[in-house]
């Protein structure tokens, strides 16, 4: 029903989209999941038209919409958008809302227009509102009003751009409940969320996105309970991540700290764990200069992640060089490497593995 | 008290009865009437133009409406009205109050412009792109959409102008005009008693724009909510 080759769209130097592939059946409900900035939204309008992909090929029904001879009013017609911020008409009635595009566009009479639109109302349960203006609606019930806006043009495919993310949970659960009830009928739909069970609960298909690509994609229970790729792994599992790379023995040790205190104030991780990583982090690194990088500038990287879950933090470095383990030392240098042995009492695992000179430590606390 | 009253009357019959001057303030209204109801329309349609070239996307139509609005709306009316009358029309024998319509079509349809864009930009885009993934063209959501929202925004101050241009239409005496102000002008001078016929002249305008106030505050039909 959608067929999505090599979608590609940028704003100015930001590449958002950089290559969407993809199919849909009809009847599908997919769910689009991933980090803020990804592009979801982007995607999904594209497949309206409403953002101009720079290249690639979008077909509906297999009529290339992409095609310049495509009348995109007549496209649109098939296709309902519901927005995060329900972009109801100010000036009109609940009614009129409904009633404007079947009688403008599909030149229906006034009377069954009206009709038409009570019945979406009593769908999505707002029969009594239907001369009350938006303004005087709580945020649920316009959302649910946009909803029935949309329906009452009998689409084929729905999108769902973040629909409940201005709505308090009572809200967020009344227009999910209409979502469901639209997906058992077997509506194609397409929805951005940040509602995780409801997408793990609803959808047939979970897109999950990053970097401009459907990074990784399956059944709800491959994505939310196996995920196979790291970025995903992260995103589902509530990892907090956090990247740094020295590439000068003369790098700046105390805005790194600085760094590693907001990323620690930022989620959460409470202040001991906070010091036991910036110790360990100078202890290491000061123990790799001094062996590793004598005569040349060093190549370092590590990444901290904190999941929420288990409380529990990892590092992870990798550091180009001759094989150097900072955990094996004799007992003869004992003195040299108190700091060593402090840490080796913190933390919870570790492992050290030295390939194709590249050093790698893996540690838990 | 009595002999205040007997004053004020004694003026009025002076002043407004005598020799029929009642139907010459009757005619400075209509001169002032018709030069602020034409002035407006022909404003009212050269703005939604200006407007319209202000708005385009096109560089040199937007420049060049922007330059005319910002002459236009910077410039005294009075001068404006001057200029044609004496330099572009002077050598024709066009009715000097067609001269003054004009000039207020000008003058007034730059400010409507500028008003028309402001309220038009005020409008919500996001419920212009809802109309038309609901299908609307381009034209027929802004017929259905924009445009309703965009009245709405401009209405009070559209009102202003209104006022606004009624009051300004007292300048036109300075090109040979004989309306509202001047008649009452004239009168006050004949008689040799000008407060009175100030006064008088004073109170229709204010009687004009509360005309014009409770003509736009007509309310929506009954039946409808809020």
């Amino acid at each position: 029903m959608i067929k999505i080759a090599g979608l590609k769209k940028s704003f100015g130097k930001l590449h958002v989209l950089k290559g969407i592939e993809i199919n849909i059946k009809k009847g599908e409900c997919i769910a689009i999941i991933g980090p803020s900035g990804t592009g979801k939204s982007v995607f999904l309008r594209s497949i309206a038209l409403l953002e101009k992909p720079d290249t690639g090929r979008i077909f509906i029904n297999d009529t290339e919409i992409t095609s310049k001879k495509t009348n995109i009013n007549k496209i649109r017609e098939k296709m309902g958008m519901v927005y995060q911020g329900y972009h109801l008409f100010s000036h009109l009635n609940i009614l009129d809302n409904i009633t404007l595009a079947l009688k403008k566009i599909k030149k229906m009479n006034k009377v069954n227009a009206e009709k038409k639109a009570m019945e979406m109302l009593n769908m999505v349960g707002l029969i009594e509102k239907a001369k009350n203006y938006p303004d005087q609606l709580s945020g649920g019930q316009q959302q649910r009003v946009a909803i029935a806006r949309c329906l009452a043009m009998e689409p084929e495919i729905m999108l769902f751009d973040e629909p409940t993310s201005a709505l308090d949970p009572t809200m967020t659960y009344e227009v999910l409940s209409i979502m469901k009830k639209l997906a058992e009928t077997g509506m194609t739909m397409l929805i951005v969320t940040h509602e995780m069970n409801f997408a793990k609960e609803v959808s047939d298909r979970v897109f999950f996105m990053d970097e401009g690509i459907i990074y990784e994609q399956g059944s709800p229970k491959d994505i939310f309970e196996n995920p196979l790729k790291e970025k995903t792994k992260i995103f589902i599992n509530g990892l907090k991540v956090f990247i740094y790379e020295i590439k000068s023995l003369n790098f700046d040790m105390v805005s790194m700290n600085a760094k590693i205190e907001v990323f620690c104030q930022k989620h959460n991780i409470n202040s001991k764990q906070k010091y036991n990583s910036q110790l360990i982090l100078e202890e290491i690194i000061v123990e790799i200069f001094k062996n590793c990088y004598k005569n040349s500038e060093p190549d370092l990287k590590y990444t901290i992640k904190y999941s929420a879950k288990a409380e529990e933090i990892t590092i992870n470095m990798d550091y180009t060089g001759k094989m150097f383990d900072p955990f094996e030392f004799t007992d003869e240098d004992i003195i040299d490497n108190l700091g060593m042995i402090l840490i080796k009492k913190i933390i919870k695992s570790y492992k050290f593995s030295h390939k194709d000179d590249c050093n790698t430590i893996h540690i838990t606390f | 008290m009595g002999e205040f009253f007997n004053g004020i009357i004694k003026s009025f019959e002076r002043n407004l009865i005598a020799g029929d001057a009642y139907l010459i303030v009757l005619n400075g209204l209509w001169v002032t009437l018709l030069i602020s109801g034409l002035g407006l329309l022909m404003g009212t349609i050269f703005g939604a133009f200006l407007c319209a070239l202000r708005m385009s996307k096109i560089k040199i139509l937007s420049g060049t409406a922007k330059f005319i609005i910002a002459v236009l709306r910077g410039s005294p009316v009075l001068l404006l009205l001057m200029i044609l009358y004496y330099v572009v029309f002077a050598y024709s024998r066009i009715d000097p109050v067609y001269i003054a319509v004009l000039g207020f079509a000008l003058n007034s349809g730059a400010h409507i412009a500028e008003l028309m864009r402001s309220a038009l930009e005020a409008t919500d885009k996001k419920q212009l792109e809802a109309a038309r993934m609901l299908g609307f063209s381009k034209l027929k959501a802004f017929t259905y959409i924009t445009l309703p929202q965009a009245g709405k925004i401009a209405k009070p101050v559209y009102q202003g102008t209104i006022v606004n241009t009624i009051q300004w239409t007292s300048v036109v005496g300075y090109i040979t005009i004989t309306d509202l102000t001047r008649t009452v002008n004239n009168l006050g001078a004949r008689t040799g008693d000008p407060f009175f016929p100030l006064f008088f002249g004073i109170l229709i305008y204010l009687g004009l724009s509360y005309l014009v106030y409770a003509l736009f505050s007509i309310k929506r039909k009954p039946g409808e909510v809020k």
